[in-house]
């Protein structure tokens, strides 16, 4: 799962998530993807740009 | 001289400002005083009735207590503060969250027993639910401060920089700085390079610029009492509201010194 927040300065970033995934699935740029949701600054750029999903593999499990 | 405030920039939740004729204790007063002693809700207890998801209860509280709440603050109080003694409609606030899967858990899918508490963003994914899996449980935030843990957090990324003064002398216009200047504010003018007042504010003072001019014709100084502040809030106060309690946490706090200094 996506942190709710950015590490670094606390900025809410996991509400943009599901936009970012589906427009960077889609093929578009994530730098421009970022830049339209308003996450300017670089610690918060590295969180959904970073980010691993690993639900798929735990699901199985409880 | 008397404080003056210059908005740049005013949205619900960023802000840009130039607060001037001050000094960088009370600059830097402001921007503690924005992330750290400004009382917002957050979710610090959790009652687990059925967790089945992949996430660990742990995860699923730390999850639910980094979502900003929105609520007419003035209603609330910190715990440590109310004098009820166990708790009370203006100490704590119940949520409830229950899901089943397939399908993400949202923010939304909070209901709050008071309406006016709400998250200030309906769209982060708490968790993902999977076919039988399920969530229940019961949420209680409470009014506290950022200096506790980052759940009570109101500002975010809230910064200053003192006012950059670039000074042109004597300058040849060889226009060696223009390329070098990494933010690209210097143009070459009439008679020597410049910097408009607008971009001056986008100077990061890097004097790189110092660095590659051969005549020394550039000085880079910065306004000992002016600076460019940026607030960004969580959502759960706007920005303006962010500032203003920001400034009465420090008057409160300077009021409650100067009575404990009169009654010695």
């Amino acid at each position: 799962m996506i942190p709710v927040r950015c590490f670094s300065c606390g900025k809410v970033i996991a509400s943009s998530w599901d936009e970012y995934k589906r427009r960077t699935k889609d093929g578009e740029e994530p730098a421009q993807v970022m830049d339209d949701l308003g996450i300017t600054r670089y610690c918060c750029r590295r969180m959904l740009l970073s980010h691993v999903e690993l639900i798929d593999t735990l699901a199985p499990y409880q | 001289m008397t404080m003056e405030v210059d908005i740049l920039e005013l949205s619900d939740r960023s802000a840009k400002f130039v607060l001037s004729n001050t000094t960088t204790a009370f600059a830097n007063g402001i921007r503690r005083a924005a992330l750290a002693d400004v009382p917002t809700l957050a979710i610090t207890e959790i009652n687990i009735y059925n967790n089945t998801s992949v996430l660990y209860d742990e995860q699923l509280g730390l999850r639910l207590a980094l979502i900003p709440l929105t609520s007419n603050m003035e209603d609330f109080i910190p715990k440590e503060e109310c004098n009820c003694g166990d708790f009370c409609p203006a100490c704590q606030v119940s949520l409830t969250l229950s899901a089943e899967g397939p399908g993400m858990v949202y923010s939304q899918d909070l209901v709050s027993s008071d309406d006016k508490v709400q998250p200030a963003d309906p769209n982060i994914p708490i968790a993902d639910l999977r076919e039988g899996q399920k969530i229940v449980l019961e949420a209680i935030a409470q009014m506290g401060y950022g200096n506790k843990h980052s759940r009570w957090q109101a500002g975010v990324a809230c910064g200053y920089k003192n006012m950059p003064i670039v000074e042109f002398s004597g300058c040849d216009q060889c226009g060696k700085c223009v390329t070098e200047c990494p933010v690209n504010i210097i143009k070459i003018g009439t008679n020597s390079a410049e910097i408009s007042t607008e971009d001056m504010l986008k100077c990061t003072l890097c004097r790189l610029c110092v660095g590659i001019c051969e005549i020394d014709a550039i000085d880079v100084k910065v306004d000992e009492h002016s600076f460019i502040f940026t607030v960004e809030s969580d959502g759960s106060y706007s920005t303006k509201e962010l500032i203003l309690n920001a400034g009465s946490v420090i008057k409160d706090k300077a009021t409650s010194l100067s009575e404990i200094l009169s009654t010695l």
